[in-house]
């Protein structure tokens, strides 16, 4: 009971200095804004995707009645992919604004449609966004440190110390509790609104405490180490303000310093062939197989699809099995170029994650976009799903095509759509 | 000025007797000039590797073999946009925008393969850029020098001592604010060499000049900020929290709700969406691959009236190659159209975004530093339109080819055998016609003139520090 007693004692002191409170006010506005702009972006992204699954569909049956053969109707027709932001994704963003969430793709060769990027201002992009995510990983340790920097030194440069000292009963509970009110009211102040906004967003019970419990977790960690730093020893004859440089050098470090350097290690570590490269050997070979013999173009789609040797007789010098044959041997050209280059993403992005224990705040923001499914293997794992669908497509074609069936609308409702399962993109994971 | 000069050599004394200041000053002036390293070296690969790279693209394109034209229409081309000589400071949205579009018939593609993808994703909050050190953390270190300049003398009651043997506080406070500022010129150093650097490889010396002169008075700001504060605060624990929560409001803060506040405001529709629309306007123009679209009744029937012939192919020119033509024109229009608006979308979201340069100087060096560099939105722009502009031009060459050098007869029996397929193709000198590209920023004057709305607003900083320090000077009391 006595701890109640110290706790409401601290409350109340905190109550009592203005700027405390107008500084853990200013917090909640702050999160008020992150999760009011963070929502507002992704009902845009929801409402944009809904919109394009209708024009997309509109579009897709008015090309296919003007066509007349399946080879016509696969060159002129797109289809819709996309990636649904989760009810978390307004709390991180994440590589939302920079890999692309949605996608039209058709039956050419995927390796020259799939790098286009539909991104957003790029200008926009540089500065970032003010998401709950970027809230909790940089800007919180720095109200960590504003308001408990002077835990100690503010009552010595006050003349309280002493006073304050001899007349709690336990002097070590007082500056823990000190801190953790302080905290507390500040941690609220920032997650109230986030619980408020997830669950007008309708995002599941777990999710919600899993961000919350990462939330409290990088606050208990910051108001550690302010605890600490501000407790040690050497910094008792220290006034606040060198203290707080402390703090600030080790925010700094920890929050720039390594993750710059990181990047740069990861970046010379990993070594990734060019985006360009692949475009280019894509194009080399599609383009090169129309003045190649069009056993070329056999020999490397039979490799791949042996169920169709026997078909490849051509009454003419245009036919359309031939025509994506060769869109099927330029992706395959590439293919070794392009899985090294998704490689390289994977592996910086697994290095980056060791490097992240070592920058909680990188920490912070890795798993946040891990639970929101906005990071990068999230990202990666839509782009896996495009190659899929696109792998999809061709599989309906291919029959038509090879089988020389007579064309009719009809068959082209049995193409496959694109679905999102998004139960299983809600597995989190770091 | 003797007073000043004494208080000016009192405070650096100040700073090298207690460690903080120079550990901090080395700490800052160290890793801009790590920054302005390692980013030079990086601009100058990149510029290399992307010069080498259009050459490839360009030599590759001319040494096609002998071909049908439209084949080399669609074989398309590639360009490179070559980073300017101050983004070794000042690098901008190169990361974000991908730095090479494909360029070919019928489609504008977007650039591709922006770094910020291929990177670990560490460097989202922070970035080596010398460009982000200047701007957001450069103020961080000038306020842990100088958050204690005045309240230091109050708190040890040395301000009494010098005020009563008759100190000016206007030279108190104008010693300790040069001193300061001084120390904050250390930072931007590296940039200066940087800056020179970029015009000795070409670069404008007014733009150069222009970008140091800037970064100075974003220094400038900041210790009339920290200069103030530290005057009208009693104690330095309150002036060091005071200083700290503003430099979180402004370098931090206001920047990202700026671009928060713009996508709010200024929704854009995305490429994918627009293209629904561009798609249906096309598919009103007729498809140019076939001459027989009853989109082209017309063009058909003003040319057989023009030659005064009754059918295609009496025309002495190929009519699939003018359809081509044609169609390519028409098509070019609507997509300029498309990309037009498109940009102008993106252009009033990044003008929501600048204006709150109004709110904090850290917005306004941005722009101002962006545009001056060329290394803005803007400049972006320009290069689509330049890439558009060369895809036009070599498309439409390669139709006027197909018009004027094959004829009608071999091109519709192109599929035929083997031998009309050979007559369907023209000569491999023809691939000559696509001419060189290499993309610079804007001139000199362009830039300036583009970055005065910026540099007003770093006036409208300089000022209010400027009042600022003025009202300290007139508060302080002993």
């Amino acid at each position: 009971m006595s701890y109640f007693k110290d706790i409401k004692r601290e409350a109340g002191f905190i109550a009592k200095q203005k700027y405390r409170v107008a500084f853990i006010f200013a917090a909640f506005l702050l999160s008020v804004f992150a999760v009011w702009s963070g929502i507002t972006e992704t009902q845009t992204q929801q409402e944009t995707i809904e919109r394009l699954i209708a024009k997309d569909h509109t579009d897709r049956v008015n090309v296919q009645s003007h066509q007349s053969d399946f080879g016509s109707a696969a060159y002129y027709t797109f289809h819709l992919t996309y990636d649904e932001p989760s009810p978390v994704a307004f709390a991180a963003m994440g590589q939302r604004d920079v890999y692309p969430w949605k996608h039209r793709v058709r039956m050419l060769a995927l390796e020259g449609q799939i790098y286009e990027t539909d991104a957003d201002n790029p200008e926009l992009s540089l500065v970032g966004r003010f998401d709950y995510a970027f809230l909790i990983s940089v800007l919180m340790p720095l109200f960590v440190i504003l308001l408990l920097h002077d835990l100690r030194s503010g009552e010595r440069e006050a003349g309280r110390y002493d006073l304050l000292t001899v007349t709690t009963s336990n002097q070590k509970a007082l500056w823990l509790i000190r801190a953790v009110v302080q905290s507390a009211a500040l941690g609220s102040a920032i997650v109230i609104p986030f619980v408020i906004g997830a669950i007008v967003n309708g995002a599941s019970a777990l999710n919600i405490a899993l961000i919350v419990g990462i939330t409290i977790a990088h606050l208990a960690l910051w108001t550690a180490i302010a605890y600490a730093v501000s407790g040690f020893k050497q910094f008792a004859s220290m006034n606040s303000a060198r203290i707080a440089s402390s703090l600030l050098g080790i925010w700094l470090l920890i929050t720039v310093v390594i993750p710059v350097a990181g990047d740069n290690i990861i970046k010379s570590a990993v070594q990734s062939p060019s985006g360009g490269e692949i475009v280019l050997t894509q194009r080399e070979a599609v383009n090169g197989a129309w003045d190649l013999p069009f056993s070329a173009t056999w020999d490397g789609f039979l490799a791949t699809h042996p169920q169709w040797a026997d078909k490849t007789e051509m009454s003419s010098l245009f036919e359309w099995k031939w025509y994506y044959a060769f869109q099927q041997v330029g992706d395959q050209t590439a293919a070794p170029l392009s899985s090294s280059y998704r490689d390289a993403i994977k592996q910086r992005d697994k290095l980056a994650s060791y490097i992240a224990w070592m920058s909680p705040p990188m920490l912070t923001q890795r798993v946040m976009t891990a639970i929101a499914n906005t990071n990068t293997e999230a990202m990666m794992t839509y782009e896996a799903k495009i190659r899929e669908y696109h792998a999809d497509l061709r599989q309906f074609y291919y029959p038509l095509l090879f089988n020389d069936v007579e064309f009719s609308v009809d068959v082209l409702e049995d193409l496959p759509r694109y679905t999102t399962n998004s139960d299983e993109a809600k597995h989190t994971q770091q | 000025m003797e007073t000043i000069k004494h208080i000016f050599a009192d405070e650096w004394r100040y700073w090298q007797r207690t460690k903080l200041g120079i550990t901090v000053l080395v700490i800052g002036l160290l890793l801009t000039l790590a920054a302005v390293v390692v980013n030079t070296i990086n601009i100058q690969h990149a510029a290399n590797e992307r010069t080498q790279l259009q050459k490839t693209a360009e030599a590759r394109f001319v040494d096609q073999p002998d071909r049908h034209p439209h084949r080399m229409v669609h074989y398309g081309h590639y360009v490179f946009r070559a980073p300017s000589q101050l983004s070794t400071v000042e690098p901008g949205v190169d990361a974000y925008t991908g730095t090479s579009i494909f360029l070919e018939g019928h489609r504008q593609n977007s650039a591709m393969f922006a770094d910020q993808r291929q990177s670990s994703g560490m460097t989202r909050f922070s970035s080596l850029s010398p460009s982000f050190l200047l701007q957001i953390l450069a103020p961080l270190f000038v306020i842990i020098i100088g958050f204690a300049a005045l309240t230091r003398e109050k708190e040890a009651g040395t301000l009494n001592i010098m005020i009563t043997q008759g100190l000016p506080v206007s030279q108190l406070i104008l010693g300790k604010y040069l001193a300061l500022f001084c120390g904050a010129l250390l930072f931007i150093l590296p940039v200066g060499i940087a800056s020179i650097l970029a015009t000795l490889s070409g670069e404008a010396a007014l733009i150069t000049l222009g970008f140091f002169v800037g970064y100075c008075f974003y220094m400038a700001i900041w210790c009339g900020v920290v200069i103030g504060i530290s005057s009208l605060c009693g104690k330095g624990s309150a002036s060091f929290a005071s200083l700290i929560s503003v430099w979180v409001l402004l370098c931090i803060l206001v920047p990202r709700i700026g671009s928060s506040t713009a996508a709010a405001l200024e929704p854009s529709q995305g490429k994918l969406e627009a293209d629904f629309a561009v798609l249906e306007e096309l598919r009103k123009l007729g498809d140019g691959h076939n001459a027989q679209d009853p989109a082209f009744a017309a063009l058909k029937a003003n040319l057989l009236a023009q030659y005064d012939a009754d059918d295609v192919d009496e025309l002495p020119v190929n009519f699939r190659g003018v359809v081509a033509q044609y169609s390519e024109q028409k098509l070019t229009d609507v997509l300029n159209r498309f990309a037009e608006a498109r940009m102008d979308t993106e252009l009033a979201q990044t003008q929501v975004s600048r204006w709150f340069g109004w709110l904090s100087p850290t917005v306004a060096i941005r722009t101002f530093s962006m545009t001056m560099a060329g290394t803005n939105i803007e400049t972006h722009h320009r290069f689509l339109r330049e890439a558009e502009t060369l895809r036009f031009d070599f498309v439409q060459s390669l139709n006027k080819v197909h018009a004027d050098h094959l004829d009608y007869g071999h091109d519709v029996n192109r599929y035929k055998n083997e031998d009309t397929a050979k007559a369907a193709k023209v000569d491999a000198s023809h691939w000559q016609v696509l001419s060189s590209f290499s993309f610079t920023p804007d001139p000199a004057a362009a830039r300036i003139q583009q970055s005065l709305s910026a540099a007003t607003q770093l006036l409208f900083w300089v000022l209010l520090t400027v009042g600022l320090l003025v009202v300290a000077v007139r508060r302080v009391k002993p």
